[in-house]
């Protein structure tokens, strides 16, 4: 492809794309994002091609492999276009019968289709289904249109344009102005305002500026911007672009954990492709901008999502935070001016850019602008990612669009912001999710998790997960969270194996206010949200461990029993056969039992019972 | 590791100690750990201490000190995992591989790691053997998976 | 450029050259500020947190550490209030449980007010001051030690753990070391650990004038920047 030099030679190509495209009749969509992925979508792609090779439909029928689209609960998914007949959960059998009924003949699959489970019918296209419908996808319904590994396709669609628009018509500070103006905030945990973030590094004193995209998506649970880097990198590369236009920066990273290698893979060829047409490099779109883009991979630490570390493990050290006394936008990576923001707000700023401050601001609430993805994950029925303006509540997300909890169980609490945030109970569910709302009641917004729970979570196991998982993240440096947390962990496990005390709730609540307050980094100054947020809403699941000895939920090991219930047990011997401790007794046909002294309580035998006879107590 | 590898992924990158952890990552690749001599010759390379190579290797999760097994199983232990039984999956894989998180079976056939989140979290809980994801993982399904792995190398080595 | 700022203390105007650290200007104006992992000749990293204090900013109390704030012109600093006490009080005894067989640790536990500690003791003897890492590799350039590990992990260690024949055993480590330092009644047995509080008969005059450094004996095998 030849250089792209001015903006109209960016247009021009976008024609011949465009018409290219139209000419292409069928295009079979199907979604590579990572719940497809782990559902299979591979080996269905691959059956695709080698069908519609043996059909000889290969020139006629074009198969586009995107990024994710959401409903990875359904995965894999499929479109196929025109028409955007939705399939879900298609298997590698089905391929021959869509070729022959929907692409050769226009029928549509309908055991493919999706089934409304309100109405039990059976649905066509994806704006029919409550889980889309009730989404308001501005950066995810990109993910869609384009395959993901290719930049013609992200400029036939409208890519580059802002870009080319801001660099014709916008002078730095007015593209400050613009960012200002929508109200966006960092989508990454703190919720800076960006435009401010942008002001205050364009400001600060020194020749070398940097832009750094912090794709190092740690939060468990949380995969939003996987999936944007992954779906539509060109859009992320384009949003640097135009912050490094606006703060005069000439070098950027996108900083990728290390455990997302599609995310790495889809960066760099971004890069190589945007240099290649010089849209990175010096003078792009003969504007004058020098920039260039370096993808690196992280090491493999939460820690490194915070932006001091990140930026000291760009520099090839280990990623332990400084105090922020001097801001990064002041001395940041290498001692200079630094703007950092992650994926999801880089990619924001191509489409505030395109579309204007008022469109993006017309979102939201009133601290909080525009569309934020979550991910839904957990004990909720439609499992995936989910785009909603800013303020829609809690209840919406989870029981509109997440369709309530999966099986039947009723839900009992929402987890957000990782294990930053909090947990906050179902009669919270009325709270608009916005940044100050979330922050008030306890949690936060945190990067877009939201992991649901239901009446078999423990809220205790909950806080002990999280507090192990920060003092297994905890870069050691300081003392308030190396060995506060390590302490809060080991009065948490202590009541989660019956040993714990009453008072250590009050020493608990006083430990985490003081890790809160005097840790050196964002990781220890949030770390004890998960327990203050649930010693506050479910102080009683606290106290039914300590005092009674009994995890409600049952899911404590050291504080339930495994029973085999002898009025449903038909003496199958399916448990007995999998049990791995050999604590099962029991004739053939009769009923068993279960030795309490051998049993480990691994579970085994409760999902393999079809009976219903093992009973947690 | 040979020299000739070593001096592949030094190329373009000597003297310039920020390239450490992209140079730790090409031999953690390359090896599937990180061999003491490999940080003693990147120490000297890209002028970065010894010891700061050392430290660097040893804070990061990618980077592993000792050789790893022939097949990594890991099991993801990210919120949505964990709120849909991880932990009992984890478990069963201890007890099965007899070994710990992190561990090595003695006879070099398993590497089993947890991890912090792998980001599929819609169909958790998710584990990956040898880079293909599995999801909605039981332990009776893991004990399975292993089982395969196990009988394909003992088939192996009847044809061997 | 100014060569010199203003700043309030705890009430007090105080004329400091610029590029101090908080730390140091409160100790010489004789406000006398707990510290563990400062040291005067090396930089600070902020690891061991007692020397937090409050920096008003905009009608705003953060906290932070005062090693690692540079002071500034028209800066507001609270040293010692209700809240800056507590959080200390609760560092120190988080650090004294985890190495009650150092004096120093000990003896800053007591002049941090801990009157009784909550956690059962550990002796994990280092408390990962950094003082042995920095004198070795800012001092003495030796990098023969420094910290390896992440989390609960981390430690000081040798590369690889071997002495490197770099390392001239210059013992700068070792001088600086808080957990040379044991309790006046030696090492307690394992099991007997606890506050040993002996002197906290001195403490007398710091609790009527609690934000004045009262040249005290505590930390006497340990100086603080006062003495050193």
């Amino acid at each position: 492809m030849s250089r792209l030099a001015a903006a109209e030679d960016l247009e021009g190509l976008r024609a011949s794309l465009a018409a290219e495209r139209e000419r292409v009749g069928t295009t079979i969509v199907v979604c590579g994002g990572p719940g497809c992925q782990a559902a299979g979508c591979r080996a269905v792609i691959e059956a695709l091609e080698e069908e519609l090779d043996k059909e000889g439909l290969a020139e006629s029928v074009a198969v586009r492999v995107t990024g994710c689209h959401g409903f990875c609960e359904q995965g894999p998914v499929m479109v196929i276009e025109p028409g955007n007949v939705f399939y879900c959960r298609v298997k590698p059998e089905d391929v021959g019968e869509i070729i022959s009924s929907t692409i050769r003949d226009g029928e549509v699959i309908e055991r493919l289709l999706y089934t409304d489970p309100a109405s039990g019918e059976r649905v066509r296209t994806e704006s029919e289904i409550p889980f889309y419908r009730l989404q308001e996808r501005t950066l995810l319904a990109l993910n869609r249109q384009i395959d993901s590994s290719s930049m013609t396709d992200y400029i036939a669609v409208g890519g580059y344009s802002a870009l080319a628009k801001v660099l014709r018509d916008c002078d730095p500070e007015a593209v400050i102005r613009e960012i200002t103006a929508s109200g966006l905030r960092g989508r990454g945990g703190g919720g800076f305002p960006t435009g401010r973030k942008w002001a205050s590094c364009r400001a600060a004193p020194g020749d070398e500026r940097y832009v750094i995209c912090n794709a190092d998506e740690g939060d468990p649970g949380a995969y939003m911007d996987r999936s944007i880097l992954e779906g539509n990198p060109h859009l992320v590369l384009e949003g640097m672009l135009i912050g490094a236009w606006a703060i005069g920066a000439a070098q950027g990273y996108i900083y990728v954990r290390n455990e997302y290698p599609l995310a790495v893979e889809h960066a760099r060829r971004a890069v190589e492709q945007a240099r290649e047409v010089g849209l990175l490099g010096d003078n792009v779109l003969g504007s004058g901008l020098c920039f260039d883009v370096e993808v690196a991979r992280g090491g493999g630490a939460f820690v490194c999502g915070e932006s001091t570390a990140l930026m000291a493990s760009l520099e090839g050290k280990v990623g332990e935070p400084r105090p922020k006394d001097v801001h990064t936008v002041e001395e940041g990576l290498w001692n200079k001016p630094t703007a950092l923001n992650n994926v999801e707000t880089w990619a924001n700023v191509p489409l505030i850019m395109q579309n204007g401050a008022a469109w993006f601001a017309g979102k939201g609430t009133k601290g909080s602008k525009g569309t934020k993805i979550f991910a839904l994950t957990g004990r909720v029925k439609n499992t995936g990612l989910v785009e909603v303006a800013m303020g829609t509540s809690l209840r919406e997300i989870v029981f509109d669009i997440g369709g309530g909890g999966s099986d039947g169980a009723a839900i009992k609490a929402v987890q957000t912001g990782g294990p930053s945030g909090g947990c906050l109970p179902v009669e919270k569910f009325d709270l608009p999710v916005d940044f100050d709302t979330l922050s008030e009641a306890g949690s936060m917004v945190g990067s877009g998790g939201m992991v649901v729970m239901d009446e078999r979570t423990c809220m205790v196991d909950v806080a002990r997960y999280f507090l192990a998982f920060l003092q297994d993240e905890s870069c050691g440096k300081c003392v308030p969270c190396r060995v506060g947390i390590d302490r809060m962990l080991e009065i948490v496990t202590d009541i989660t194996e019956g040993r714990g005390r009453v008072e250590q709730l009050d020493l608990l609540e006083e430990l985490g206010e003081t890790v809160r307050e005097t840790s050196l980094c964002a990781l220890g100054k949030t770390a004890p949200n998960p327990v203050l947020s649930t010693l506050r809403y479910f102080r009683e699941e606290y106290m039914a461990h300590i005092v009674e000895g009994r995890c409600p939920a049952g899911v404590c090991k050291a504080l339930v029993e495994y029973v085999i219930d002898e009025e449903r047990c038909t003496g199958c011997g399916a448990c007995l056969r999998a049990c791995p401790r050999e604590a099962i007794r029991g004739e053939s046909k009769q009923p068993h039992t279960i030795d309490a002294e051998r049993c480990v309580r691994c579970g085994i035998c409760l999902s393999e019972c079809k009976y219903e006879a093992i009973v947690v107590k | 590791m040979s020299d000739q590898s070593m001096a592949a992924i030094l190329e373009g990158r000597t003297s310039q100690p920020q390239q450490l952890i992209e140079a730790l990552h090409d031999v953690q690749q390359l090896s599937g750990y990180i061999p003491q001599e490999a940080m003693t010759t990147l120490s000297q390379e890209l002028g970065v201490p010894l010891i700061e190579v050392y430290r660097v290797a040893s804070f990061y999760k990618a980077f592993s000190l000792t050789p790893r097994g022939r097949h990594v199983m890991t099991v993801c232990m990210g919120t949505a995992c964990h709120v849909r039984g991880a932990a009992r999956v984890a478990e069963q894989a201890s007890a099965q591989l007899g070994v710990e998180p992190g561990g090595t079976t003695s006879d070099g056939q398993f590497t089993l790691e947890c991890v912090n989140c792998l980001g599929a979290c819609a169909l958790g809980p998710v584990v990956v053997l040898d880079g293909v994801y599995h999801d909605q993982v039981t332990p009776r399904k893991l004990g399975r998976m292993i089982e395969s792995v196990r009988r394909a190398e003992s088939e192996d080595r009847l044809h061997v | 450029m100014e060569q010199y700022v203003t700043l309030t203390m705890d009430g007090a105007r105080a004329r400091v050259p610029r590029g101090t650290s908080v730390l140091d200007a409160a100790m010489e104006y004789g406000i006398c500020i707990p510290h563990l992992c400062h040291i005067p000749y090396l930089s600070d990293m902020g690891a061991c947190r007692l020397c937090i204090v409050e920096h008003i900013e905009n009608g705003r109390a953060k906290v932070t550490t005062s090693c690692t704030l540079r002071v500034q012109e028209g800066m507001v600093i609270r040293t010692n209030t209700e809240k800056i006490r507590k959080l200390r009080r609760n560092i120190a005894e988080l650090l004294v449980a985890e190495a009650p067989n150092s004096r120093a640790v000990q003896d800053i536990a007591v002049r941090c007010g801990v009157k009784e500690v909550r956690y059962p003791f550990r002796n994990n003897d280092c408390v990962l001051c950094g003082r042995c890492v920095r004198v070795c590799t800012e001092m003495w350039g030796a990098r023969a030690i420094g910290f390896v590990g992440r989390g609960k992990e981390r430690h000081v260690d040798f590369p690889f753990g071997v002495r490197p024949d770099f390392c001239k055993q210059c013992s700068s480590c070792v001088d600086l070391c808080p957990m040379t330092i044991t309790p006046c009644d030696g090492p307690m047995k394992p099991g007997e650990e606890r506050l040993c509080g002996k002197c906290e008969s001195q403490l007398q005059v710091t609790e009527q004038i609690p934000d004045t450094c009262v040249w005290c004996d505590l930390g006497m095998g340990f100086n603080c920047a006062r003495q050193a």
